[in-house]
């Protein structure tokens, strides 16, 4: 690990302008993949600027909807009652994400804010686009089988870990932020980039732009989150997706889709919304819609199997979503958001 | 002359043999790397005390293992500005050949400890990082050196037994020491400000040297010389500590360090009770609880958040100490698998863990039992079913598969 100073900020203001001054400085809240990242030489940053005592924990109802704070912890936001009552996509895309300690540690801005998980950025001996710009991408032409489907670029095939992510950018989450600029609010969708040129930036935050809260609009619909992973518990996702509906009668009023493990970023799939929209729920609209989702997906070589999986996911999803078929577990817990291993164990309320 | 990495002849690793069964075959890749020119001598058994100002009295010293049977008084220790008396190098050369350049002397112990693999590591690219550099190469083998501290010059320079960076200048006298204490760790800001302490005038006060390393790294100091010396700092601190080498006599030279300014003080509160302790930014909280408290009932499996061995309670939450920096958990109260027994009475989940064999290796078990206390005092997991135990315990792995005991552990201590 590289040496580093070590800061702790006593408010937003103080946190922002020491790491904005400082081009080598970092935040840190939670750590859990920023330490192993230090652990890795991956992240080497010259001074951490610790954000995790801010006052910026809360989790309170706002505006009709739900306003998180920065530093409220994977577990709080998960079990918070209306979270997990009026959104349990975002409770299930936590509790079937990582491990109860992990949870226990990980904030909530810093979750989203996670970086990727191919192998390749963690290998020092690798060339990376995202830990090392302008040396070279080692996933495209090497072991591909968890990297991107969509929106990839000649730089980078990278994908984004995190599961909170899908689930908010398919609720339309805002994500509120302080920076050197001033305070601006950013769609949730926005926050994440593609590769493109440049994949060392993952997001379109300023450097020491810190996110404040994560805000979960009004929404009177029912969501979903289902992943699919190599175990039955604690795994990143295959593929995964979110999904949120708005009903109207019998009809689906609107829908929004966000897949996972698909894309440098969470991948919203705006022409199978369309379809959906006015129409009433069938499995052969899901299907047309997961087919539709998945029509642009560009394999490479050991990945194109997520894409009938990220289809029969989808179809999935939207069943146990509009209420055509059972979820596999409570909604709002990991037993509901889980395919195979542990899901159908435990019996839903209903 | 100026800073290593820029006109400073510099390193060349050479240090005494390794030859310790386990290590052999690290020796032999670090010598087919070409970074190490492994030898055989065996300086430990013959160390020869000096007379103050150099030539070799004879006298041998049977080991230094014997050397509480010296009848010579202890070689005073040197202080910045003292001109370094001579002595030989492990080649026999003599230090003065030497002068007319800067000269970097680290001592430490030649054991090596499989728990410090990537050490060879750390070698290899320092050796690697010096050996590219064209500007350094004509005098690359002359100017670090990697001595054993219980070596002849090591009991001649006053550092026996000691992990000790010293630096001469091109005059040969002291300009910079540092004696690393057992228990801690050499930063790298102190190497930095070894480094700045080589510029030529004006000389360099010892209170600037010790400058803390934020004013060392915004100082000028260029990237490379920055990675060189951070390279170095590395090195050093994968040297293991001569805590338990060191003969008592030997150690009792004076062992004050002088460029902390990079350590931070915190102050943790560990089962119940606030500890004080100097730490290295960098340090976790697992490697706090084990190489500085002692507490080694807390485990390092992975050391990456990925198996749960070293699961501990932050403010009653489980959480894994691997990912927590040290510092980062101040004003938390932190609990370890020590402190969940009452003085003899075990906790009842280690009492159910015993009485359902929930166990083979024992390894994982302590992050096991952290974990199922912290989950049995959670309102959100206490009343779970069997299927939803195994759910909010997968972050805890087990290699001897003893999950099916573990489940009926905590569920015998869920019924209380």
């Amino acid at each position: 690990m590289h040496p580093f100073q070590y800061q702790r900020a006593e408010n937003p203001g103080q946190a922002v302008a020491a790491v904005a001054k400082n081009p080598e400085a970092a935040f840190i809240a939670g750590g859990t993949s920023q330490v192993d990242l230090l652990k890795e030489d991956v992240h080497q940053p010259s001074l951490l600027v610790d954000v995790s005592g801010l006052p910026l924990r809360q989790i309170s109802e706002f505006e009709g909807g739900v306003r998180i704070g920065a530093n409220a912890t994977n577990t709080e936001a998960a079990y918070y009652p209306a979270i997990q009552a009026r959104y349990p996509a975002v409770s299930e895309a936590l509790l079937a994400g990582a491990s109860v300690q992990i949870r226990n540690m990980a904030t909530m801005a810093g979750n989203p804010l996670q970086r990727t998980r191919c192998p390749y950025f963690r290998d020092l001996a690798q060339p990376c686009n995202k830990r090392t710009p302008g040396s070279g991408c080692a996933a495209i032409g090497g072991y591909n089988h968890v990297h991107a489907l969509f929106g990839a670029s000649a730089a980078c095939v990278a994908t984004h870990p995190s599961d909170l992510a899908v689930a908010l950018a398919a609720l339309d989450a805002q994500v509120q932020t302080t920076g050197p600029q001033g305070s601006r609010t950013i769609a949730f969708t926005n926050l994440h980039r593609l590769p493109g040129t440049t994949p060392h930036l993952d997001t379109t935050l300023a450097h020491g732009e810190l996110i404040t809260s994560i805000d979960l609009p009004a929404f009177a619909g029912r969501s979903h989150y289902l992943k699919v992973r190599e175990r039955a518990s604690y795994a990143y996702a295959l593929a995964s997706c979110a999904v949120a509906l708005e009903m109207d009668g019998l009809k689906i009023k609107s829908a929004r889709i966000a897949l996972g493990g698909v894309a440098h970023k969470p991948w919203r799939t705006l022409a199978a919304e369309a379809l959906l929209a006015g129409q009433l729920p069938t499995e052969k609209l899901f299907r047309t819609a997961a087919t539709a989702a998945f029509a642009d997906a560009k394999a490479l070589e050991h990945n194109a199997y997520k894409i009938p999986m990220g289809r029969n996911l989808l179809v999935r999803a939207l069943l146990e979503t509009s209420g055509l078929q059972p979820l596999a577990g409570p909604a709002g817990t990991a037993f509901a958001a889980s395919v195979g291993g542990m899901a159908g164990q435990v019996a839903t309320p209903n | 002359m100026g800073l290593l990495g820029i006109g400073c002849p510099v390193v060349r690793i050479r240090p005494n043999p390794w030859r310790t069964p386990h290590n052999e075959q690290l020796t032999i890749r670090l010598f087919l790397n070409g970074c190490l020119k492994a030898r055989n001598q065996k300086l430990d058994e013959r160390a020869f005390d000096f007379a103050p100002h150099g030539t070799p009295t004879g006298k041998l010293l049977q080991s230094p293992r014997t050397a509480t049977t010296m009848t010579q008084k202890p070689v005073p220790a040197l202080h910045p500005g003292d001109t370094v008396p001579n002595g030989p190098l492990p080649d026999g050369t003599p230090l003065l050949t030497l002068r007319g350049r800067p000269v970097i002397l680290a001592f430490a112990s030649t054991e090596w400890d499989p728990a410090q693999a990537h050490q060879s590591a750390i070698f290899a690219r320092l050796s690697q990082e010096f050996g590219s550099s064209a500007a350094l190469t004509e005098a690359a083998p002359q100017a670090w050196h990697s001595l054993d501290y219980r070596g002849e010059l090591a009991v001649h320079l006053g550092v026996a037994g000691q992990r000790a960076l010293l630096l001469l200048d091109e005059a040969g006298v002291l300009r910079w020491k540092t004696v690393v204490e057992p228990g801690q760790e050499l930063r790298a800001g102190q190497v930095l400000a070894a480094l700045e302490a080589l510029r030529p005038a004006p000389t360099v006060a010892l209170s600037q040297v010790a400058a803390p390393e934020t004013e060392v790294i915004s100082g000028g100091v260029s990237r490379r010389t920055f990675v060189l010396a951070t390279l170095a700092a590395a090195a050093l601190l994968a040297l293991p500590s001569v805590a338990a080498a060191a003969p008592a006599d030997i150690s009792a030279s004076p062992t004050h360090t002088e460029n902390r300014a990079a350590m931070l003080p915190i102050e943790l509160n560990i089962n119940g009770k606030n500890h004080r302790l100097e730490l290295d930014s960098r340090t976790a909280l697992l490697d706090a609880l084990r190489e500085n408290m002692h507490l080694t009932g807390t485990k390092k499996g992975c050391d990456h958040g990925q198996c749960g061995a070293c699961t501990v309670h932050l403010d009653g939450h489980s959480a894994l100490s691997c990912l927590t920096l040290a510092v980062m958990a101040q004003g938390k109260a932190i609990t370890t698998i020590e402190g969940l027994a009452k003085g003899d009475t075990l906790h009842p989940m280690q009492v159910a863990f015993i009485k359902h064999d929930a166990f083979q290796c024992g390894y994982c078990t302590p992050g096991q039992i952290m974990s199922a206390t912290a989950l049995l005092a959670d309102p959100h997991t206490r009343h779970g079913s069997a299927v939803e135990i195994r759910e909010a315990m997968s972050g805890n792995l087990c290699r001897c598969a003893a999950y099916p005991n573990i489940i009926a552990a905590i569920e015998e201590a869920q019924r209380g």
